[in-house]
């Protein structure tokens, strides 16, 4: 079908004005342009790493430590401290890794304060009626079993699990962010999934 | 605790991406779908935000790098007792290792030192890095801020040396070569984790108090 055409610009011209059109402002700074930035005097800079990787942070916390609140105190514990050390950062291309390195650190030492690497299951959400089948459940109520499920599970696989299927990090990445063997990883992941699928198929 | 078995090798494959999910047996996929299914549930991202919290505690922060701005740091200079650099004599016809445990064991030259106070000692600094344009130390004594500590290559042979007075005590501390390479002492000794996990760890030295032991240099082993 042929598009109509803005102006004069002929039709071969079309793609470069549709890219204009949509890219309307400036690119996205990267990472290490950022970091420069911040390291430079440009506090307020250290916003945008901010917006660009709390969620993902705060999503990772919460999966590990099980509670909103714990997680939010590691995180914001996390980035004053990767704030305050990022000239430590030797790789500002992999900020993302580093920024996970350090909230799993901050997450582990929160877990090892509690004595266990258990949730505590009264701080889980209250179970919907085992006898519901999965897909009536709600999906809250279906979120609620998951976690339960993946709260039960060791912190090492927990973490695992989460980093891959959650976060979507390859090995590689994972290694950068936990320090383990690629290898131990994948045992860590197809543990993990081992247990949650058994866990899954008695819960449900 | 409940029973757990292992699962099929294809159903891991498929959950790695190594294998079309599509091609496994019915009862496999139905796991393939709940595992995945339970890890899309579990990526809902949480309503909270953390940012405004983390903006204003960094407020009055600086990070470390810019914690001494250029004037602070020429008076930090002028008032720091300086790094005197110690003429070692590694014999360069022998091999490398050789000539570092050669450094290492000449006695260091009396003169020229500066004059550490009760409490603080001279830490020496060692590295072979052939062809490193520059090496400096970076470390704890100095909040890990670059460019006070550089080390020298007098000799061109690629062994980089320098020294400090530092307070009496552990400090850690780390090479940056070039520039942007951080690599830590190869002859510290002793390492302690950088905090950061992965397994990273910085050089750590310890330095005794000069009175302790008049001739005995605090280095980095």
């Amino acid at each position: 079908m042929r598009r109509a055409k803005p102006l004069q610009i002929r039709d071969e011209a079309l793609p470069l004005r549709v890219t204009l059109m949509v890219n309307d402002g400036p690119p996205a700074p990267t990472d290490v342009e950022v970091v420069a930035r911040v390291l430079g005097g440009d506090g307020e800079a250290f916003g945008i790493l901010i917006r660009r990787y709390e969620p993902g942070l705060l999503r990772f916390a919460t999966r590990m430590l099980g509670n909103p609140d714990a997680a939010a105190d590691a995180v914001a514990e996390s980035l004053v401290r990767a704030y305050r050390h990022l000239a430590q950062c030797r790789d500002p291309a992999r900020l993302r890794s580093w920024l996970y390195r350090i909230t799993g650190n901050r997450c582990r030492s929160h877990l090892a304060r509690r004595r266990t690497n258990d949730i505590s299951l009264s701080e889980a959400p209250p179970l919907a009626d085992a006898s519901d089948s999965w897909a009536v459940l709600e999906r809250g109520e279906q979120v609620a079993l998951v976690e339960r499920a993946l709260n039960a599970l060791p912190a090492e696989k927990r973490e695992a699990f989460v980093l891959k299927h959650v976060e979507g990090m390859s090995y590689e990445e994972m290694a950068a962010v936990t320090g383990a063997r690629i290898p131990t990883l994948k045992m860590r992941v197809h543990r993990a999934r081992e247990a949650l699928l058994a866990a899954l198929e008695e819960l449900v | 605790m409940m029973a757990m078995s292992p699962i099929d090798p294809r159903l891991q494959e498929a959950l790695d991406g190594e294998r079309d999910p599509g091609t496994l047996p019915m009862d496999l996929r139905e796991a393939y779908a709940r595992l995945m299914g339970a890890a899309n549930l579990l990526q809902t991202l949480p309503a909270v935000s953390v940012a405004a919290r983390v903006m204003a505690e960094i407020h009055d922060l600086k990070p470390e790098v810019q914690s001494v701005r250029p004037a602070r740091r020429l008076m930090r200079w002028l008032a720091r007792p300086r790094a005197v650099t110690l003429r070692l004599r590694p014999a360069w016809t022998l091999a490398l290792v050789a000539g570092l445990a050669a450094i290492l064991l000449i006695p260091t030259q009396p003169t020229n030192r500066p004059s550490p106070g009760a409490h603080e000692g001279i830490a020496q600094f060692v590295g072979h890095f052939p062809g490193a344009r520059s090496v400096e130390v970076v470390g704890s004594f100095n909040d890990w801020s670059r460019g006070s500590l550089h080390l020298r290559d007098e000799h061109h042979d690629g062994i980089w040396h320098g020294a400090a007075v530092l307070p009496a005590g552990p400090h850690e501390y780390m090479f940056i070569v070039d520039g942007e390479r951080w690599v830590p002492d190869p002859l510290a000794g002793r390492y302690v984790d950088d905090g950061f996990g992965a397994g990273r760890e910085n050089s750590l030295l310890i330095v005794r108090p000069a009175q302790a032991s008049l001739d005995e240099d605090a280095t980095p082993r």
